[in-house]
Order: C-alpha cells, then structure tokens, then sequence
C-alpha cells in the first residue's frame, strides 16, 4: 500500500519535472514588431474562406504554387462550409502558432477575426487582407483586391449599354437589383458602385425597379447562394411582372446571374439582359452564346500574383507597392487595387486571350 | 460487522475497469481511450504541435461553446427529444446582446443578463409547445431553427455589429498575470492545484463514506493509481495552459465550460431531477406511474437547452468581437455528435454529460489536428462523418444480445469478474 503510494507520488513529480522546463521565457525578449525583412524561407500562412467559388480553389492552388516558386513554405488552409468563421479563426491562430511571417486572409466573415488579428500582431506577423477587406480592425497591415466600387460601376455601365442595345427606344426599361451576402464587407461596395450609376437612371425615369427593392439589404442574398437569388426572382415575377415585360437585371456574380436567367427563362420570358462577375466557366460559355450580357474578369492569377509579390517585398524590406488606401472603419488601410475587365460577347476573344482554361471557350 | 467488507489484496485483471471509476461506465472508458489514442496520434503526426500549449488554448477557446452545447444537449438527448435549434438561438441572443452593447450603449453585465433573460424566454417558448402542447421537439426546434435564424438577421440587418472590449476580455480573455514571474500564468497553476486538492478529497471522503456504510470498495492501489493518473493529467493539463504565450492562461472560457459541466454532471447524477430525465426517457409511462411530472422535465431540459444555447452565443460573439448574420451555423449537429459519440441512445433515456463532453473533444481533436497536418477542408466533413457513424455503430453492435462481438467479448469478461468480486 505504501509502496503504490510512493510510485504514485514518484509519478506526478517526475511528470511535473518534465513538463517544468515548457515555462515562458522573460517578456520582453522578442524581437521589434516591423523589422525589415524576414528569412527568405519563411514559412507564409494563406487562410481561405469555404470553397463555393471556382475561384477560391483556383487562388488557393495559385499560392500553394506561387509561394512555393518565390521560395517560401506556404501553409494554404480552407475553412469547413458548415461552420466557415469558427474554422478559419483556429486555423489562423495555428498559423501564428506555427510562426508563420506573414499572414494572408480571404475573410470567411470580415468583421469577426479580430481576436486572431490582435493575436497575429502580438506576435509581429504582418496580414494581408486578400480580396476582402476585414472591417473595424486598425490591425489590417496591408489589403489586395481589385477596385470593388469600380466592379459596381462597370456592372452598371454595362447593364444600361446592353439595355439600349437589346431593348432601344423602350423606355423606360424594367429592371431588377440584387446584391450579395450581407456579411461579405465586398457587397455593399459593389452595390454602391452600380447604384451611383443607376440611381441617376431611376431618378430620371430610364429604368423602372419594378418590385420597388432597391436598397441592398432588400436585394441581398444571403450566403452567394444561387437558390436563394432563384427564389427571390421567382418571388418577384410572380408579384411584380404579370403582363409586364422584364428588360434587365443587375446581379453582382455569375453564379446569381445563371440562377436569375433560369428563374426568368422557367417563367417563359425571353433571356433579360443580366450582369455578372467572376468569369465562371458556365457563365462565359452563356455570354459567347449570347444569353448572360455581361461579366466581370477579375483575373485571379493576377491577383494571387500580386500578393505574393507584396510578401516578397516584405520579406526583402522594400517598401511596399500600394495605389492607394482603403477604409474599414477603423484605418485607411494600405491597398494595392488592381482594375477589373469587362467582358462582353464582343471583346470575350480578347479579354481572355491570355487565360488557358476560358480562351477556348471564346473560340467558334 | 464492519469488517464483512475485506480490502481484497492482489491484481485482477477486473480491476483495471474500476480505474475509469466507481460510477464511470465502460462505454466511457473506451470513448476516453478513442480521445487519446486520437491526441497521441495527431501528437506524432504533428511532431508535437498538438499538445502544445498555445494549441490547446486554442482548441478550448475555438470548442468551449460547442461543449456547452453538448452539455445541454445530452439532457435534451436522454429525456427522448431533440434540439436542432441550438446554433440559430445562440445567433439571435448574440445579435440582441451586440446591439443592447453597440447601438444602446448598455454596460456589459447588463448585456449578459439580458442575454441570459432572452434565453429563459426562448426556451420557455420551445419547452410551452414540447411540454404542454405535445408538438414533437424537432418540429418545434425546427421552427425555432428557421425562426430565431430570420429574427437574428432582422434585428441585426445582417451586419457585423462589434461588442465591447470589457465584453470580449471576460468571455473571450485570460486570467490576469498576477504574483511573481514564474514563467507560468500563476493563476491557471493555482486551478490546478485546486483541482487536484478537490480530487483528492472527494475521493477519499466517497471511499470512507462506502468503507462507513459497509459497502464494496475497490482495492486501496486502485484508487492510489487512479487518483495519481488524474493528477498526473490535472497537474501536466495546468502547466501546458500556463506557459503558453504572454499573456494567455488556461482560457476563461473553458473555466465557464468547466464550471457548466461540473453543475451538469452534479445535477444528472446526483439530485432528483436529474434521475427523473432519465427515467422520462427511459420509460416515460412508467416514470409518470411513480409520480414523476413527466411534462415539467420535458419543460425543463427544453428551457435550459436555450439558456445553454444563449451562453454560447455570448461566448462566440466575445471570441468573434462581433455577431454576424452566419453565427451558430451547424453547432446543433456538432453538439448532437459529440453527445452520441459520447455513448447517448437515440431513444432516450441513455447518457453522460462526462461522455458528451468526451464526444465532443473527440471531434475537437480531430478538427483541429487534421487542420494541423493540413487535410482539406473537403475531406474534414468525410473524415468526421465517418467517425460519427462508426462511433456509434460499435456502440449499436455491442447491444445485440448474441451476436459475437470482439469488444462485448470483452466487457462480458470484465463484467463477471467484476460482478464476482463484489458478491
């Protein structure tokens, strides 16, 4: 009996022994927060939002590869689609755990990592908001996208060029609006850009939003997701567009956009003009064919590119290559804002001239 | 007569069942095993990042919600019913809460109240229509589901709405650094040592109280090994969450989940009501027969479902700094899977909040390691799909009387031995 007692006892100190050497070191020991430049094998964090776009996959193959070709060690992670935000914050603060250099974030939700964002700069890593910009955080070091509010405006421009095209001297023309998930910081950007375009056009009486929505939380879908913009046009035709003609439609992406034509289409109206974004390969294929009007290229490639070469920069200490700044409540965040391309059936052949996977789609 | 009992001497291999407790059963001692066979594994596969203290930090701090749930759950889960709309009032009370913070500028604590208020309301709202009405629980969590998800994006206008720092330090913070620079927060050492003082004592007090009543006890180097392991495990769990980086301790989170659980194991096990969910679930015409108001326990595992569901939201928002149209998406299944991993029966009147939270940490583990070696995101939904389905299985096959079973082989053996021993 005393014998099992004095192992037991044993036990427990040999344990506590062992794990004592674990403790913290003095505070105070590490090293300055924005030093120039860092080892040029560091290993570099990229936490990406769910995979529901064919973009996000393809950025993410894009860092896994282009990271690795500038040298560093690239820790590409994606969130669960069932719980996307709780997942992400985990993976980032693995990341830092990890003693990742630099962080870069595609934001499952852009205003609730800021936990992982003060955890990140305790431990002077620098992060890199891609492509969405995390909101109300002064803690966002630099930002990478392409000009949001110009995505809106060009949606815009082509949906009144299209109109006149397909539907000229009808004035007014009957449009519809829709806008994106409400907890993507990106969709009320690109709805604000189309609007400062469009407002003008309802105020003056060339377009007429028949449902009356044109504010974005009425035109928001929740989540991207197709069903729910489905749903909200079925909605809409059925209460607002009985007898009455349906001209065009803005919609912020090409996922939307095809559910939007399908939803108009299965009510028997021919093909309204609708816009879009993303260059989906669905969507390109509809626009050589001559049924989606119009889509956006933001060329992820581009994009990707140009992120990597922003952690190049800061691992060498250069200064930073930005063309502007963007706010997010709480900081004008250093941005570098690449321009997006419209594309239409006409300058499709062009525009992906340089893209391997859609050039063949514009060809005859 | 107080010596009818012997302090039996000599190793059976019997006894090594009564290591997971004079109460535990087996079906948690081989969920304990699964969890650690799982941690040692990541722990090789990760070459050592798993049981690193920044890592369980970070896991406590990323699942001490769900657990919760979990808790909640396994009540809602043995008294025969469901909850499905755990995650989507987590979300309403998170929303309701930033914005009394936010836009009404109420202090923080007022803020937990109301939270908590809300909280009894809702579940006093789903348990009425359980209860009393008799619509089935997972109609009436299904509506409760759709319905506070909609009112969450209503009042909150699908924004990100921000809390307060007190907010989120208390919830989602530390304990302080306090006493002298030991290279460990002091604090969570001081917990541990609590803890294993507590474990100590109510051990040796329960095994005077048997030895008193002339009851059975296990032999002396039984309870001397196992109080030691539990040490071991207490004493090595304070020192990994105290020396993690400046500034972080074991997180305060998991201290209210600790606190939670140990309320809820109590209750279960030891007073009335708890017994009285189980004997509604297990046979509820004949737990109604001995007087038991089955309809008030109906009401009563429904409402503190919903004050549960409410603490975690509160909980994710203080983590998240913000609440969000999206919040509490998917925690019903993840709570519903830890507690039947944790041995619950579909059927009711079967579970633990011990195996519950077990199940859960199980599903923790495993997310949080396969995120570590870098599994797709793809692959984590199959990989604990599998698990869930497997889990239980074992759990289904070892209740078929006859039919042969490796592991029902097993605890058969354990079960005479044991059985033996004690008449």
């Amino acid at each position: 009996m005393k014998k099992t007692a004095i192992v037991a006892l044993a036990g427990i100190a040999a344990v506590t022994v062992a794990l004592s050497g674990c403790g913290r070191t003095e505070p105070g020991a590490e090293g300055g927060d924005d030093a120039a430049g860092f080892a040029a094998d560091a290993s570099i964090g990229v936490a990406l939002p769910d995979r529901t776009s064919e973009n996000w996959v393809l950025a993410g193959d894009l860092f896994e590869n282009g990271l690795e070709e500038a040298g560093f060690e690239g820790d590409v992670q994606y969130a669960g689609s069932s719980n996307a935000v709780g997942d992400q914050q985990q993976q980032i603060q693995q990341m830092i755990d990890s003693g990742v250099e630099v962080i870069v974030i595609g934001a499952a939700d852009t205003n609730q990592l800021a936990t992982q964002l003060e955890a990140a700069d305790a431990a002077g890593i620098t992060v890199i908001a891609y492509d969405r910009l995390i909101q109300n955080s002064d803690l966002v070091d630099y930002y990478v996208a392409f000009d949001n509010f110009h995505v809106g405006e060009l949606q815009a421009q082509s949906l009144l060029e299209g109109l006149e095209e397909k539907f000229p001297g009808e004035e007014p023309w009957n449009v519809e609006l829709f806008s994106g998930s409400s907890d993507d910081s990106n969709s009320a950007v690109f709805f604000d850009g189309a609007m400062s375009i469009l407002q003008p056009a309802i105020d003056d009486g060339t377009i007429n939003v028949v449902s009356g929505q044109t504010t974005v939380q009425q035109t928001a879908t929740e989540d991207w997701a197709a069903e729910n913009a489905q749903n909200r046009m079925d909605t809409i035709i059925t209460s607002s567009y009985q007898g009455v003609e349906l001209h065009g439609v803005l919609s912020p992406n090409d996922n939307l956009a095809r559910a939007i034509i399908a939803s108009a289409t299965g009510a028997g109206f021919p093909v309204p003009v609708v816009t879009g974004q993303d260059s989906e390969v669905a969507s390109v294929e509809s626009i050589v064919a001559g049924e989606q009007y119009s889509t956006i290229y933001k060329d992820t490639r581009a994009l990707v590119a140009a992120a990597i070469d922003m952690v190049s920069e800061l691992q060498a200490g250069e200064e930073v290559t930005t063309t502007g700044e963007s706010d997010n409540g709480a900081v004008e965040v250093p941005a570098n804002l690449l321009e997006p391309v419209i594309v239409t059936q006409e300058n499709a052949a062009e525009a992906y001239a340089e893209n391997p996977d859609l050039e063949p789609l514009t060809q005859p | 007569m107080t010596n009818d009992v012997q302090e039996r001497r000599g190793f059976r291999a019997s006894d090594l069942s009564m290591l997971a407790g004079k109460k535990g059963s087996l079906k948690e001692f081989g969920i304990l095993g699964a969890l650690v066979v799982i941690v040692v594994a990541f722990q090789i596969a990760t070459e050592g990042t798993t049981l690193s203290s920044n890592n369980l930090i970070n896991i406590i701090q990323s699942q001490s919600y769900i657990l919760i749930l979990a808790v909640g759950m396994v009540m809602v889960i043995i008294a025969g019913h469901i909850d499905l709309s755990v995650g989507s009032v987590a979300a309403f009370v998170g929303v309701v809460v930033a914005i009394a913070m936010n836009d009404w500028g109420l202090p923080w604590f007022v803020t937990i109240l109301i939270g908590l208020g809300l909280g009894v309301l809702v579940g006093a709202w789903q348990g009425f229509w359980v209860a009393f009405i008799g619509v089935p629980a997972f109609i009436v969590t299904l509506a409760g589901m759709l319905m506070f998800r909609g009112l969450n994006q209503i009042i909150g206008q699908s924004r990100g709405i921000p809390v307060d720092r007190e907010f989120v330090n208390l919830l989602a913070g530390y304990l302080p650094e306090v006493g002298p620079f030991t290279g460990y927060n002091n604090l969570t050492l001081l917990l541990g040592a609590l803890a294993v003082v507590a474990v100590v004592v109510l051990e040796l007090r329960g095994r005077a109280k048997r030895v008193r009543l002339g009851a059975a006890v296990p032999p002396m180097w039984v309870a001397v090994t196992r109080l030691a392991l539990v040490a071991i495990v207490i004493i090595a769990a304070a020192l990994l969450f105290a020396s993690g980086r400046e500034g972080t301790s074991f997180p305060n989170a998991g201290i209210l989940f600790v606190l939670i659980a140990l309320a809820y194991a109590f209750v279960t096990r030891n007073t009335s009501l708890g017994r009285h969910v189980y004997a509604v679930g297990g046979n509820r015409r004949a737990a109604e027969l001995s007087g038991v108001r089955s309809r008030w326990v109906d009401f009563f595992v429904m409402a503190n479902m919903s004050v549960l569901a409410s603490v975690a939201g509160m909980l994710w928002i203080a983590r998240a700094q913000a609440s969000g149209p999206a919040d509490g998406g998917g925690w019903e299944l993840d709570a519903i899977a830890a507690v039947f991993i944790g041995g619950a029966a579909v059927a009711g009147g079967i579970g633990t909040v011990a195996g519950s939270i077990i199940g859960g940490l199980v599903m923790a583990v495993l997310t949080n390691g396969l995120f570590a070696i870098g599994v797709g995101s793809d692959w984590i939904p199959v990989i604990k799909g599998l698990v869930l389905l497997i889990a239980v299985a074992i759990d289904v096959i070892n209740k078929q009387q006859g039919r042969f079973s490796f592991i029902g082989l097993m605890l058969r053996g354990l079960r005479r031995g044991r059985s033996n021993d004690l008449s």
